[in-house]
């Protein structure tokens, strides 16, 4: 990497005036100058939505209750150090293998190009809309409806989607954010909040 | 950037820390655009650029209170974004390696000067791209956000001399990668 002549760092953090530098090294300056002011236009907004509504959306999901957190614990494998009597340490081994087995989900689906259909199903019955927001929508509460077209309460929808994974959840009445328990799985989010997961397997399988 | 009359980034972080959880929308609109340009010029990529800024934006969430000193609240979110970047390069392995070869698709209602704009940026962005990912970093920390080297500092975790060396090491190469494609 060819040096740079001091006097055209001394320019750009103004300890020198650049009016008094060779053409040569003026130009150096100026061409940096101008990368740096290029650099420093704007970008314009991502085409899937603000990152100001991304974020928001995720702070005003609501926040997993006590009784829901204790459960997830219980369900969770954790490590433990106990002294234990020989007799019982078998039923305790017993205790915790099913413990820790209990939450063990299906195994990560094979990601490919082709497109399959997700099929939300649930049951609000007396909601006067829901919606489904995740991953693949970007959270955006608004943007895919399920129906309940003959009033029974169960809500529906089919949406196409590239194969994959997704974290979703649904609105009801357009602001109540609610787990789908009949999902696939489910995951925790950054707030410690239940995501629901549906995987979406390429219909030419 | 804080505007005279708006509520200081400290102010707001006390909102948000009572429970106006609402509030924190202000800090977004305050910093969004800087992080972003930040992180689109690290990544090369305006879209994984967003997400790191998202997440960015929800770890800060989380680690409010964690924020020692709120005045100085926009190298604390420099820091994170700068961090997120480094994770992204990491798992990529493309610190070293040109971010994007490809010239950015224009708008046809585009006119000739925008057009021009887009070939510049793309020219720029392609020998930003030959830059080591810790000189890309301080150059555009110091000459395109505008930090002094002490906030540089804050952001990165490097001692000033530190700093100020490789601010000179990226002017060179950037300058040398302009004048091969020139």
């Amino acid at each position: 990497m060819k040096p740079i002549d001091p006097r055209v760092h001394q320019a750009l953090d103004r300890e020198i005036a650049r009016e008094g530098l060779p053409p040569e090294l003026a130009l150096q300056v100026a061409r940096l100058e101008a990368a740096a002011a290029v650099l420093g236009t704007a970008v314009s907004q991502w085409a899937g939505g603000s990152v100001e509504a991304r974020v928001m959306a995720a702070i005003r999901r609501p926040a997993p209750s006590r009784m829901w957190r204790l459960a997830r614990w219980l369900a969770a494998p954790h490590s433990v150090t106990l002294r234990i009597r020989p007799a019982w340490s078998l039923a305790l081994a017993a205790a915790v293998a099913l413990v820790t087995l209990l939450p063990a989900g299906d195994e990560t689906p094979s990601v490919g190009e082709q497109e399959g259909i997700a099929q939300f199903v649930a049951r609000f019955p007396g909601a006067n809309s829901v919606h489904v927001a995740g991953s693949f929508n970007d959270w955006r509460s608004g943007t895919i409806p399920l129906r309940d077209a003959d009033h029974d309460g169960v809500w529906r929808a089919a949406v196409v989607l590239p194969a994959g994974a997704y974290e979703y959840m649904f609105v009801v009445d357009g602001e109540r954010w609610v787990p789908d328990h009949l999902a696939d799985r489910t995951v925790e989010d950054d707030f410690g909040r239940e995501n629901s997961v549906v995987i979406v397997r390429p219909a030419a399988r | 950037m804080e505007v005279r009359g708006d509520p200081s980034d400290a102010d707001v972080v006390a909102r948000v820390l009572s429970g106006d959880h609402e509030a924190f929308g202000l800090l977004i609109r305050r910093y969004e655009a800087g992080l972003l340009r930040f992180a689109t010029r690290m990544l090369g990529d305006r879209d994984v650029a967003a997400d790191a800024v998202a997440e960015s934006f929800i770890r800060a969430y989380r680690h409010l209170a964690s924020c020692r000193e709120p005045a100085r609240l926009r190298t604390w979110l420099y820091r994170i974004v700068a961090n997120r970047c480094k994770s992204y390069l990491a798992r990529r392995r493309m610190a070293d390696v040109p971010l994007d070869d490809a010239p950015p698709v224009a708008d046809p209602t585009d006119n000739e000067a925008a057009l021009e704009r887009a070939e510049q940026l793309a020219l720029v962005e392609r020998a930003l791209a030959r830059l080591a990912s810790e000189k890309r970093e301080a150059f555009l920390l110091k000459h395109v956000e505008g930090l002094s080297y002490q906030e540089m500092a804050a952001v990165t975790g490097e001692r000033i001399p530190t700093l100020k060396m490789r601010v000179h090491r990226a002017r060179e190469a950037l300058l040398q990668a302009l004048e091969e494609q020139a």
